[in-house]
């Protein structure tokens, strides 16, 4: 994927390229169907809802667009707007049509414009013109001839005439779904799948998660969907949802701090639709976010009439299209939420709706393909989200009881007020887990020390022993166990809902497995492993407590063969552990945990798996980049560097420093240092927003970019930075991020 | 961070100038050691000594702007000494080429009775 300099113009997309996180492998996918090696020539693009598909596939055509040469990038979306299949199919050749010229002219305000055919005709180059004018002719005679499908699959088939005559392109699809709702003679969600099959042009086809396969598939399945690449856009990881808000923020102007940044993707659920939608309100009203109050407020105008509300009001009438169904479907919906478990009898629902069979169903489907209930064929279940649901209680409240706006809406801000603080919490805790879970998922059929699984044995062998020593120990140990190959590993809660009252479902984790290597009953085993609550050793009370749980939740779950495996970050006390020993049960501490997970991924042990990263951010001022150095130094002195490494280390740092100082082109003026500790390295990455690289940069880091320093001093410094820092440092090199580039720089210890 | 010091009054024409480096030689107090020098050479001054011994670290602003100094002594036929280098400053401007340029000294001392007879022996000869 080129590098993609900040400023560049855009034209369909809605966000600069620079601020358009966390989908970097996705848009180098899509991007790379305009390859003339691009081995799959159709992907299809399965969204979960509010997850930004729609740019995406926006930022893909303005990336296509701007590649000079390679082919035309044809974005459409369906909309019910266009009430017939007829229209839908007019507008595609129209949208085809504009946008193909537009990239041969090189053109991109034609882009938005929407030129008559015969306008279109008049803008084709020389070589695209008899092409052209058959299209046109041919829709026009078409059309007076009346015969609807063939209408259709003309105006489908115009990338594959294109193509025929020189002109490639790249089509992307969008909200597939819409299409469903055209009046037509036949489902165009199929014919557009099957058209498309069959242009040798590449496409994407892009549309609800859950509805995706159905809509294209119609009655029959599609010989032709198989081996399409498939490719699924969940909500963004937290990380870039992060730096997606703090990325607005600064564009838009809105003072945020961390904190409320971090509510604002934890209560969002890192939705870049509602993320956009608050920091956009948040703009538009002036506002700021710089605590949790100003967010909530915020939050709660635009559930209550912003277009966060709209959003889901918007999703609520496409499923229940009249007034009634919709007060009806509202009440059911928000009846729903105080059923403890969130499901209730199909039957129910159905009766409570007032619906008949038919339309019963198309309701189901679509709250299902919205993602608004699942639909389960026997019971429904209200999605849990934290805003679907504040949105519902408001709606209700207001729509149904016809309670007082005023009231509606001082509760609704002290509710999440209140809630915040417990929304927080429970986000640390989820980070704070050991990842039980994934390391159930590493066993299959490894040998390992019995005392990594026995705290009683550990404790008397390796408790305060550093990692190192510790870890030839475990090497030199003769007792070893053999774990099982686990096959499937949830949280105990989805096999058992009670357990969400008892702990959060990361720290408890049901596996199934095989102890042997033959599938057999015989072998069948279960292991139910918690990480167990305690800030100090685990006492006996508390072991026995969790061993009576996780008995029950086998009984009641009836499990065959068990095995127990209980984890405590600070180990067990004597009594504890001799408990445990009498029940046969597994008990580890995080140290243990540590251990195994190294040696389950084919590290040495804990001393090299375990890796401590600092983090720090400077302001672009005058001699910040000391600081980076005071702390560095303190960390290289931890890793026992001699003081000649410390210098050198300190001394590329600053150089780092200073060259990010220099190219960053951010406004908000900021040195991001990460230093970690790997083992026998330390690797030292130093970034800044919108950090470019110099234009070239040749082995002896002497850069031509003629505004690298040049002038300071009578011989000036070009590229004595980036010498220096190679010079001094064992590895260097630059990484292309999202946002520019970053400089990782490795620094070996050599004792 | 401390300023660069002379510690001595503007010498008169022909005697040297020590100027000290402070704790981190960057863009601000390299242009200090700059400035010292240039006021120095200006009334007269043709050896100038550059103490390093409070320098932990030098950036590559500060080189250049060293190396400034050291062209626009040469441009009035100066020298230029460095003192009290540490060894990974000292590596440093062997990296970079000042080494070739300036006269080394481990100590103050060995550094002023060097340039000594460069301050009193006229230019050409």
């Amino acid at each position: 994927m080129p590098v993609r300099t900040p400023r560049q113009r855009r034209i369909l997309a809605r966000v600069a390229p620079e601020q358009f996180v966390g989908r970097g492998e996705q848009l180098r996918e899509l991007t790379g169907l305009g390859s003339a090696r691009a081995e799959q020539k159709g992907l299809l693009l399965f969204a979960a809802p509010q997850s930004g598909v729609s740019e995406l596939l926006r930022q893909t055509f303005d990336e296509l667009f701007r590649q000079r040469g390679g082919p035309a990038p044809v974005y459409f979306a369906f909309t019910r707007a266009d009430a017939a299949t007829t229209a839908a199919g007019r507008r595609f050749l129209q949208t085809f049509l504009t946008q193909t010229l537009a990239h041969r002219r090189d053109d991109p305000a034609l882009v938005s414009a929407t030129p008559t055919l015969r306008t279109l005709l008049d803008l084709a180059a020389p070589q695209d013109y008899e092409w052209v004018e058959r299209l046109i002719q041919d829709f026009e005679r078409a059309q007076g001839e009346g015969d609807e499908r063939a209408l259709v699959r003309l105006c489908l088939g115009a990338p594959q005439q294109a193509a025929a005559h020189g002109a490639r392109s790249v089509v992307m699809f969008d909200d597939i779904h819409a299409a469903e709702a055209l009046r037509g003679e036949a489902a165009l969600g199929p014919t557009v799948a099957q058209t498309a099959a069959q242009w040798g042009v590449p496409f994407v086809i892009a549309g609800p998660r859950r509805r995706l396969l159905d809509l294209l598939n119609g009655s029959l399945p599609l010989a032709a969907l198989e081996g399409l690449r498939r490719l699924h856009l969940e909500r963004l990881k937290e990380a870039d949802a992060r730096a997606l808000v703090e990325g607005l923020a600064q564009r838009l102007g809105v003072p945020l701090n961390e904190e409320t940044r971090d509510l604002v993707v934890q209560q969002l659920e890192a939705s870049p639709y509602l993320i956009a939608a608050v920091l956009d309100a948040a703009r538009a009203n002036a506002a700021s976010l710089t605590s949790f109050r100003e967010f909530q407020s915020l939050y709660v105008d635009e559930l209550l009439g912003g277009r966060v509300g709209r959003r889901y009001a918007s999703a609520l009438e496409d499923v229940a299209a009249t007034p009634a169904l919709r007060r009806g479907l509202l009440r059911v919906l928000y009846e729903s939420l105080s059923n403890p478990s969130g499901k209730s009898p199909a039957e129910v629902w159905m009766k409570r709706l007032g619906a008949d069979a038919l339309e019963f169903e198309r309701v189901m489907r679509l709250l299902h393909m919205h993602e608004l209930a699942s639909f389960h064929a026997t019971y429904v279940e209200t999605t849990p989200t934290t805003v679907w649901r504040d949105f519902l209680r408001v709606s209700y409240r207001l729509q149904v009881a016809a309670e007082p706006r005023a009231l509606v809406v001082a509760d609704t801000l002290v509710e999440a007020l209140k809630r915040a603080p417990q929304t927080m919490a429970r986000h640390y805790r989820r980070e704070s887990a050991l990842g039980l879970s994934d390391v159930l998922r590493g066993f299959n059929f490894q040998r390992v020390p019995e005392s990594l699984l026995r705290y009683e044995r550990w404790a008397r062998a390796y408790r305060g022993m550093a990692g190192e020593e510790a870890r030839a120990g475990l090497a030199a140990e003769a007792d070893t166990l053999q774990l099982p190959q686990v096959v499937h590993a949830a949280s105990c809660a989805s096999f058992h809902p009670p357990m969400r009252q008892l702990c959060d479902e990361e720290r408890c984790t049901i596996a199934h497995g095989f102890e042997s290597g033959v599938y057999a009953d015989a072998g069948e085993v279960v292991w139910l492993a918690v990480e167990v609550e305690s800030k100090l050793e685990a006492g006996r009370a508390l072991t026995e407590l969790w061993l009576e749980r996780l008995e029950q939740v086998a009984q009641a779950c009836g499990f065959g063969r068990v095995r127990f495996w209980l984890v405590s970050r600070e180990g067990f006390s004597a009594e504890a552990a001799e408990l445990l020993d009498e029940r046969d049960a597994y008990g580890s501490s995080r140290e243990q945990l540590e251990h195994l997970t190294a040696l389950l991924s084919g590290g040495g042990g804990a001393g090299d798996a375990a890796a401590d990263e600092f983090a720090i951010e400077l302001p672009m001022s005058e001699d910040t980049e000391l600081i980076a150095a005071h702390t560095v130094e303190q960390i290289a002195r931890r890793m026992e560097f001699q003081p000649e490494a410390i210098n050198q280390i300190k001394t590329a740092l600053v150089e780092a420093c200073i060259n990010a100082a220099e190219h960053s082109l951010s406004t908000e003026r900021k040195i991001y240092n990460r230093f970690r500790v790997e083992g026998d390295k330390l690797v030292i990455t130093v970034s800044s927003r919108g950090l470019s690289v110099p234009v070239t940069l040749p082995e002896n880091g002497v850069a031509a970019d003629k505004n690298n320093g040049g002038g300071e001093g009578a011989k000036g410094r070009r590229g004595w930075g980036l010498k220096l820092i190679r010079t001094l440092m064992d590895d260097v090199e630059f990484e292309r991020v999202d946002d520019g580039t970053r400089l990782r720089m490795t620094k070996y210890l050599r004792k | 961070m401390s300023e660069p010091l002379t510690g001595t009054p503007l010498p008169a024409q022909g005697e040297v100038a020590v100027v000290y480096a402070g704790d981190y030689v960057n863009k601000l107090s390299g242009q200090r050691i700059e400035r010292e020098c240039l006021t120095r050479m200006e009334r007269g001054c043709r050896a100038l000594v550059i103490n390093f011994r409070d320098t932990e670290l030098v950036n590559s602003i500060g080189v250049s702007i060293l190396l400034g100094v050291i062209d626009e002594a040469e441009r009035r036929g100066a020298r230029v000494a460095f003192s009290n280098v540490s060894l990974h400053t000292l590596k440093l401007f062997e990296l970079l080429g000042l080494t070739r340029l300036v006269v080394l000294a481990d100590r103050e001392e060995d550094a002023l009775a060097t340039l000594e007879e460069f301050s009193t022996t006229p230019p050409g000869h």
